[in-house]
């Protein structure tokens, strides 16, 4: 038995004679981990999930879970719960039978069904509400009811679509972690859609950033954050600088009229790139000895941290995240290190990008 | 202050109508109900009702009430299904509502010419070779015709509350396991319990009172709560015993309504 507990073979998903929803998507999911699709609305990470749950039907391309091909099994047979963004509980229902909804439909014993029920809210902390009517229930409450309704039935797998979309931010945090710390615990995979990038950081062990129905790139969230393959990618996962520069030579790079020393190689000299710098990785220091040279243009106090911003004398925008105060009008300088720089070629493909950061890490271990 | 005023003044109508047109009614009746054929009070009428002509007559008003309105649901539950799947569903509905804005009456005549001897249903019959029947005056005619009547009705409030149903219900069912079968049976069917029991309400109360069509349509035959009350008033001119049958159906009218009575669910 192989880890791979879903593939996608070339999948494609159109509506009649709309726009692709999902253009030629492949990738593979791995047991027991969380997985996090990441994307704007109408990204077609929904899509995904609705094909992985069997509502909607993939109009090309093959959908293997545990190397069985399943496009054409009903949603009814498949071995995935959802847990909705809505929560979609039954209003006629109590939580009790809302939870215990997939057992009946299995014909299980009474016993069992109150065992296997009272567990399940055990894990979500519900136990006590189980003659509760859903109405009665808050936002958070009927979330966990969502989430007992799904692992009662011991799937393999858990589609979760953007469930903390509908909570207040406190509470949404709270359920970060312990949807987080549930998915170890129960040790099976976990597929949740969100828009928030903030929170697919949080949770994932691997993320799939997805946009026009394309996944742009997937990977650890260090990964992604620290590598994004393209503009998209490095604008959606945080803040950052982007700004346009030319490969001059392995380990040199120009932007902002200046060459800096930086740790990418591999490319075409004097090929033009973009590149990414973490606001959290600009550090301020005197005008003179600054590696960029800005003037503020507006500071907001953020709690953590002051967001400062301010042009180059080419007019690029920096964005600085920095403990330390500066006035609007300041020039100052800024200081990063050679990692700090993020290079983006245009139109790289994931393979060929996965490939030259794997070749900076055999390049370092050489040089040791 | 203002604000009670004019609630007050908003109240005027609607407190009118309900004095003359609701309560006023219902005393007289009751007070008729109590008049025996010569205009002295005595219970007698409500002896007579508990005798086996008008018992017998409750029992089969209700007998017919009840087969329409089976009739209506069945043919109606799957229409709204139906309707609620289409994409031009707003349209559909205005085509099954049209017909019951056209009087009563109307519809009636024209159901005796195409159930007639010589109609649109005999023609037909006689092309398939089976022969002409007798179509009007018969049961059949009958609950035909009133289901007929009454379908928009039923359609209207089911439809509505498979509308409201929220789909997603319908794939956590399905994620859940349940087949569409079991869907149906154990989500949607409960979710629209309400929708069914205010359609059921609207057809099995006048259904019960029916009067016009069981002369037209089934020729006597049948003779229902509706059709009794007729005749005391405009026949026999007891208008003692029509009013005591109006007091029955009255009570019987509240006893369904309390018994369909629609449960508050939700926030």
């Amino acid at each position: 038995m192989t880890n791979t507990i879903i593939q996608f073979n070339n999948v494609t998903k159109q509506y009649d004679n709309d726009p692709v929803v999902l253009d030629n998507v492949s990738f593979e999911i791995e047991r027991g981990k969380f997985y996090t699709l990441l994307g704007p609305s109408g990204c077609g990470k929904t899509t995904i999930l609705r094909l992985i749950a069997g509502f909607t039907e993939a109009t090309s391309g093959e959908i293997y879970f545990d190397d069985k091909k399943i496009n054409d099994i009903p949603a009814n047979k498949r071995q995935v719960n959802t847990v909705f963004q809505d929560y979609a509980l039954f209003p006629h229902l109590n939580v009790f039978e809302n939870v215990a909804f997939g057992l009946r439909i299995k014909k299980m014993k009474n016993k069992e069904v109150e065992a296997k029920v009272k567990e399940a809210l055990s894990f979500v902390n519900l136990l006590g509400y189980e003659q509760r009517e859903i109405r009665d229930m808050s936002g958070g409450q009927r979330q966990r009811v969502a989430i007992a309704r799904a692992i009662v039935n011991e799937p393999e797998v858990i589609l979760l679509d953007e469930p903390l979309s509908a909570l207040d931010l406190k509470l949404r945090y709270q359920m970060q972690g312990e949807l987080r710390d549930l998915q170890r615990r129960l040790g099976i995979t976990f597929i949740f859609v969100t828009h928030d990038q903030e929170e697919a950081l949080a949770m994932s062990d691997e993320i799939f950033v997805l946009n026009k129905g394309k996944i742009q790139q997937s990977g650890t969230p260090i990964d992604i954050y620290d590598e994004p393959i393209n503009r998209f990618v490095a604008d959606f996962i945080g803040e950052s600088n982007i700004v346009k520069g030319t490969m001059i030579e392995d380990f040199l790079v120009e932007f902002g009229g200046k060459r800096f020393e930086c740790v990418d190689q591999g490319m075409n000299p004097n090929e033009p790139i973009e590149i990414v710098i973490r606001p959290e990785d600009l550090e301020i220091t005197s005008f003179d000895s600054g590696m960029l040279k800005i003037e503020v243009t507006s500071q907001l106090f953020r709690g953590v941290h002051y967001e400062i911003t301010g042009i180059d004398h080419d007019g690029n925008e920096w964005l600085v995240h920095s403990t330390k105060k500066a006035k609007v009008g300041d020039k100052i300088g800024l200081h990063f290190n050679p990692e700090a720089i993020h290079v983006m070629r245009f139109n790289e493909t994931e393979e060929d990008f996965d490939r030259r950061l794997e070749s900076y890490s055999e390049g370092e271990a050489d040089g040791e | 202050m203002e604000n009670k005023v004019t609630r007050n003044l908003y109240m005027i109508p609607y407190a009118l109508w309900i004095i003359f047109f609701v309560i006023a009614p219902i005393l007289l009746v009751v007070y008729y109900s109590f008049l025996d054929i010569e205009g002295n009070f005595s219970l007698v009428n409500y002896q007579n009702f508990f005798t086996s002509t008008y018992l017998q007559m409750t029992l089969s008003s209700f007998w017919y009430a009840f087969l329409i309105t089976a009739i209506s649901l069945l043919v109606a539950y799957p229409t709204a299904l139906f309707l609620t799947r289409t994409k031009h569903k707003q349209l559909w509905l205005l085509l099954i509502i049209v017909p019951s804005w056209i009087n009563l009456l109307l519809k009636a005549y024209a159901f005796i010419g195409i159930f007639g001897t010589y109609g649109a249903a005999n023609n037909f019959l006689e092309f398939l070779g089976i022969g002409s029947q007798q179509i009007l005056f018969t049961d059949f005619s009958f609950v035909f015709v009133s289901v007929y009547i009454f379908i928009p009705f039923m359609i209207l409030p089911i439809f509505n509350a498979l509308e409201s149903l929220n789909p997603t219900l319908l794939d956590a069912a399905n994620d859940l396991g349940a087949s569409k079968w079991t869907t149906f049976r154990r989500v949607v069917f409960p979710l629209t319990i309400d929708g069914v029991k205010s359609g059921c309400q609207v057809v099995f109360i006048p259904a019960l009172s029916l009067f016009m069509l069981t002369r037209l349509i089934a020729g006597n035959r049948v003779i229902t709560l509706g059709t009794a009350i007729e005749q005391h008033f405009l026949v026999t001119q007891d208008w003692g015993m029509g009013s005591t049958i109006a007091v029955f159906l009255i009570i019987i009218m509240f006893v369904i309504i309390s018994l369909t009575g629609i449960r508050k669910r939700g926030a």
